[in-house]
């Protein structure tokens, strides 16, 4: 991805040389305030609602001491006895894993064929692909909706609806992922294993495959987590209450009568999140070994 | 390269194999609902149930529902078009106000953040890893008439009685659409600043440039497209959302494109009228997403 | 969400997007294969069959003209005497909080040997749930829906007529519902609860009584409220409140003078006073969130569990007419054909009219079942609500006073639909 390029360059050296004008190299108090300013925003309201699924009380608002209640300790409204919480966890961690099962090997093909195949239909997939990228995700979610209802397909709104939906709003991922990291390859590891003697295939699967591995990790962990975020599929495709993914619990309780138990499924949701992303990171630096510079966690995470 | 050609062959032939099944599913699961979408919004109610009759031929189709959208955009019985303009003016509130929570940010971590730049960074992509129905619900939290902010604010005698910033107040709205998708034009940006080299800024200095001078002639112009993109990826979603209104206001007076079809596709007699402002938000969408794709497309030949 | 979708510049697209390729893929899946593949809809059947009268029409069932809905061929009553279904999930549904989980709980109990679990699902409004359900595919096996919605459902098929024998309880409701006019012969239906639609307040947040005003609606269009009050997420009401506050009787008219003048006060109203539409003031008014919500009298009296702690329910309170001449309604029962387990379904509505069970759902859902041995005017008496909340209980003389919501004709629909659109477009 262009967020972040493979190869940081490197800091801007602090210049002192000794001229009047200091320029831009004068430290950027003003910048420097506007952002810690900004990451406070950005993260001091999610760090309360962490805090608040540890309140022992009822409310989301005032502290009234530190307890697992909402996790396990509540008979019935803790997020281990709620069957409706735990399912949406449940549910939520099973579409993240089928869609990234579905749309990570369907993206990965659908790159190196786009790398192979040259002409008019592949140019329309891929413009396809692109505008799928770019399509807000109501157009989509109110189009899978109809066209399940409306036409014989071999499915109904459920699961299954929901996984479709979520790989076709996610397939662009891995697909661009995967070409952005075959740019950077180029073709003359492939040409050197056909010279070799390897098979089209061979040299794709024992040459190319494990040089992408990195990039198919990032795209894995991307679908992911963007999966678990997802609201607008899923909640257009669902069927009943067990289709029902927290973040469909978040929007229809928030302004009902919500517990902290709420606030806890986010938080279990955000540490799913930030475990996927960790374990993507190792192991995008594992197979990284010895090829380009993976990155730091930040230019990892920047590949969004 | 002088491959010989049925090595050449072999490799399209493999090709073809692997693009197809992606291209299969694009278009049975993304253009298939988008033409789903046409053919309601063409189509006809049926009497009795007063659901939708979509007109699958494209000789049946029908501008019934478009006409009734359009009627209804202006004029006495015009009650789309204030949500229209009301959509417009919340984007783009909220994508100005991302520009200039985005940019300087941006620009800091690119330029200035130094040893710590790892940090500050995993810091700003952050909340992409937190569920967006989450960061909603902290508002939600904190903007409650017993919560945080109305605490604070009483606390502090500012005001007597709690603040309703939950019932339709239009700062609320954009204000927490600004938080929502901020995120997703910090990273743009920060990758188009961050490729300005060092040197093109020293060199600007060399030859007797100013502070702004040297942002205005230089890092200004070599920003626009990651600052292009920042916008269209912003302004996309945000037309489309319905969510972050609902929870935020869940009041009429607010309410925006994204409110009225998904109230409409609620509603089986009126699904004709929500494929047809689906098609709306895709037609005022168009020359973004095309600019978008084509300028991706673009950077492909050019590389 | 989705995040940064930015395209990596790539080097292998050596074309730019072809415009006649994507049309050729479009044309590849386009009209054609979709028009052999359409769903056979429910509707289509009836549309085609619809008779000699002309365009067909759905018969529209009022006191004054009750209705004997049709049994479709192939939709006939399960038999008599069958064993509930083994080790099976009987789904539910249903709107948010509206069924106690106790007596799911007892029901699971009751048939513990057959290994029953009870699921509900929830929908927020009837389109919502009427758009699931005509979608097709839908599991469920119980619903709970208006008495609006018999015909649609019945007509399509998509309800299955009850076997009396398995609901011997039916002889537990007050007699009106035993052969009501929306379903004569109760072929298809056993009502659930019956409620009013009025005002709720808190009498400690809001310093007048509201029920003493001349004119108790006008307190949605009194800017001094603004911000703090909410109207129900149903068109049927928001509009009906409307034509009452209006001194009009007939709420479900198609009148344009009456619902022009009803699209006027609303946007009065949005303007004034910025109103919530939602259904959670049962929850919003008990804690504080709202001061002032159009309420279902059952939402007022289920809001008694949610006031916070130290909080006495005295304080609530809910006004609908002394006279009767207000918005009266009832929900009902049904089994859909898509359930699975038409045995259980039946044993599960014949559990909820049991007088104890349907008491101890009235406890936690707060909407009054329609039973004999229930005696309305001893409710505040028995302790199932404040004094404050007198004006919630619902007489059977009610019935007869009351204003009904009917089924609307497809021409009133059309204008009622575009009416609560425009006032949801904040227009």
């Amino acid at each position: 991805m262009t967020a972040v390029p493979a190869t940081a360059p490197a800091p801007t050296p602090p210049l002192t040389r000794g001229r009047s004008w200091r320029g831009p190299w004068r430290p950027p108090y003003v910048l420097a305030a506007v952002t810690v300013g900004y990451l406070v925003w950005s993260l001091a309201p999610v760090l309360l609602a962490v805090l608040f699924s540890f309140n022992s009380g009822r409310s989301r608002s005032t502290w009234q001491g530190f307890s697992m209640r909402w996790y396990y300790a509540d008979p019935t409204l803790s997020v281990l006895h709620d069957e409706s919480l735990r399912r949406a966890l449940t549910h939520t961690l099973t579409l993240g894993l089928l869609t990234t099962l579905v749309a990570v090997p369907l993206g990965v093909a659908f790159a190196l064929g786009l790398d192979r195949w040259h002409g008019r239909l592949p140019a329309s997939a891929n413009f396809t692909m692109l505008l799928s990228f770019v399509i807000p995700e109501i157009v989509l979610a109110v189009g899978l909706f109809y066209m399940i209802t409306l036409l014989a397909t071999p499915f109904v709104l459920g699961t299954t609806a929901q996984v479709v939906g979520l790989v076709t709003f996610q397939l662009s991922y891995p697909v661009v992922i995967v070409r952005a990291r075959l740019a950077t390859i180029g073709p003359q590891y492939e040409e050197a294993a056909r010279d070799l003697g390897a098979s089209a295939f061979g040299a794709m699967r024992r040459v190319l495959l494990p040089m992408l591995m990195p990039a198919i990790f990032t795209s894995a962990v991307l679908v992911f987590a963007d999966v678990l975020d997802d609201f607008v599929i899923v909640r257009y495709l669902s069927s009943d209450a067990f289709t029902e993914t927290t973040s469909i619990k978040i929007y229809n309780t928030a302004r009902g009568a919500p517990t902290p138990a709420l606030n806890a499924v986010a938080t279990l949701m955000l540490v799913a999140s930030f475990v996927v992303v960790l374990l993507g990171w190792l192991a995008v630096r594992r197979f990284g070994r010895g090829q380009e510079e993976p990155g730091s966690l930040g230019a990892f995470a920047g590949q969004v | 390269m002088s491959g010989t050609a049925p090595r050449d062959r072999r490799r399209g032939l493999l090709g073809v194999a692997l693009t197809l099944p992606g291209a299969a599913w694009l278009a049975v699961f993304f253009l298939v609902p988008l033409y789903v979408v046409v053919s309601i919004s063409t189509g006809t109610v049926d009497p009795v149930f007063r659901s939708v009759v979509p007109a699958w031929n494209p000789a049946d189709w029908r501008g019934d529902q478009f006409g009734y959208v359009l009627s209804r955009l202006t004029g006495p019985d015009g009650f789309f078009g204030p949500v229209m303009v009301r959509t417009v003016v919340y984007v783009l509130l909220a994508v100005a106000g991302c520009l200039v929570v985005a940019y300087p940010v941006a620009w800091f971590v690119a330029r200035h953040s130094g040893r710590r730049r790892g940090l500050v960074l995993a810091l700003i992509v952050a909340p992409f890893w937190i569920s967006y129905m989450m960061r909603m619900l902290a508002w939600v939290n904190l903007l409650a008439d017993d919560g945080l902010v109305n605490r604070l604010l009483g606390g502090a005698g500012l005001v007597a009685d709690p603040v309703t910033f939950l019932s339709g107040r239009p700062t609320t709205v954009v204000l927490g659409l600004v938080y929502g998708y901020v995120p997703y034009m910090i990273l743009p940006m920060y990758a188009a600043l961050d490729r300005i080299s060092p040197a093109l800024l020293e060199a600007a200095r060399d030859l007797g440039a100013g502070r702004f001078e040297t942002f205005r002639r230089v890092v200004l112009p070599m920003s626009v497209p990651g600052v292009l993109a920042g916008l269209v990826l912003v302004a996309l979603p945000m037309t489309g959302d319905y969510f972050t209104n609902d929870l935020l206001s869940a009041s009429p007076s607010t309410a925006m494109l994204g409110n009225l079809i998904n109230t409409s596709v609620a509603n089986p007699s009126q699904a004709g009228q929500a494929g047809a402002l689906v098609l709306i938000l895709v037609l005022a969408m168009a020359a973004p997403m095309l600019l978008y794709v084509r300028s991706s497309v673009r950077s492909d030949l050019a590389s | 969400m989705s995040a940064d979708r930015r395209p990596e510049p790539n080097p292998f697209a050596r074309r730019g997007p072809s415009r006649r390729g994507v049309l050729g893929l479009a044309a590849l899946t386009g009209a054609g294969l979709l028009a052999g593949c359409a769903r056979e809809r429910p509707s289509s059947g009836l549309t085609a069959g619809g008779g000699g009268s002309g365009s067909p029409t759905l018969t529209a069932a009022s006191p004054s003209s009750p209705v004997r809905w049709p049994i479709l061929e192939g939709n006939a009553p399960i038999a008599a005497g069958l064993a509930p279904e083994k080790d099976a999930t009987l789904q539910l549904y249903n709107y948010v909080d509206y069924i106690n989980p106790d007596v799911i709980k007892s029901f699971e109990k009751k048939y513990e040997d057959t290994g029953v679990k009870v699921v509900v699902s929830t929908f927020n409004d009837t389109n919502e749930s009427l758009a699931k359900i005509r979608a097709g595919g839908s599991p469920y096996d119980v619903y709970f829906p208006s008495y609006d919605q018999i015909g649609k459902l019945a007509t399509a098929g998509l309800v299955r007529p009850l076997q009396h024998a398995y609901i011997p309880n039916i002889t537990n409701v007050w007699p009106q519902f035993t052969d009501p006019w929306y379903d004569q012969g109760w072929q298809y239906t056993v009502p659930y609860v019956t409620y009013t639609t009025g005002i709720g307040w808190r009498s400690d947040r809001v310093n007048e009584d509201i029920g003493a005003r001349a004119n108790p609606y006008d307190v949605f269009w009194d800017p001094q409220y603004a911000g703090r009050l909410a109207v129900l997420d149903d068109y049927r009401e928001v509009i009906s409140m409307a034509i009452l506050r209006a001194g009009g009787t007939d709420i479900n008219t198609g009148d344009d003078a009456v619902l022009g003048k009803v699209r006027e006060d609303l946007a009065a109203m949005a303007k004034a006073t910025r109103p919530q539409v939602t259904i959670t003031d049962y929850i919003a008014i008990p804690e504080g969130k709202l001061d002032i919500s159009q309420a279902w009298s059952g939402d007022m009296i289920a809001a008694q569990g949610y006031l916070p702690k130290g909080t006495d329910a005295s304080v609530l309170r809910y006004w609908f007419p002394a006279d009767g001449k207000g918005m009266v309604n009832n929900d009902l029962m049904m089994i859909l054909s898509g359930g699975k387990n038409p045995v259980l379904a039946h044993l599960f509505l014949n559990h909820l009219l049991d007088d104890e069970v349907a008491r101890e759902n009235f406890t936690f859902v707060g909407y009054q079942p329609p039973l004999n041995s229930l005696d309305p005017s001893r409710l505040v008496a028995d302790g199932y609500a404040p004094q404050g909340l007198a004006a919630a209980t619902v007489l059977p003389s009610y019935f007869e006073s009351g204003y009904r919501s009917l089924e609307l004709t497809p021409e009133a629909e059309g204008k009622w639909q575009d009416t609560w659109t425009r006032f949801k477009a904040g227009a």
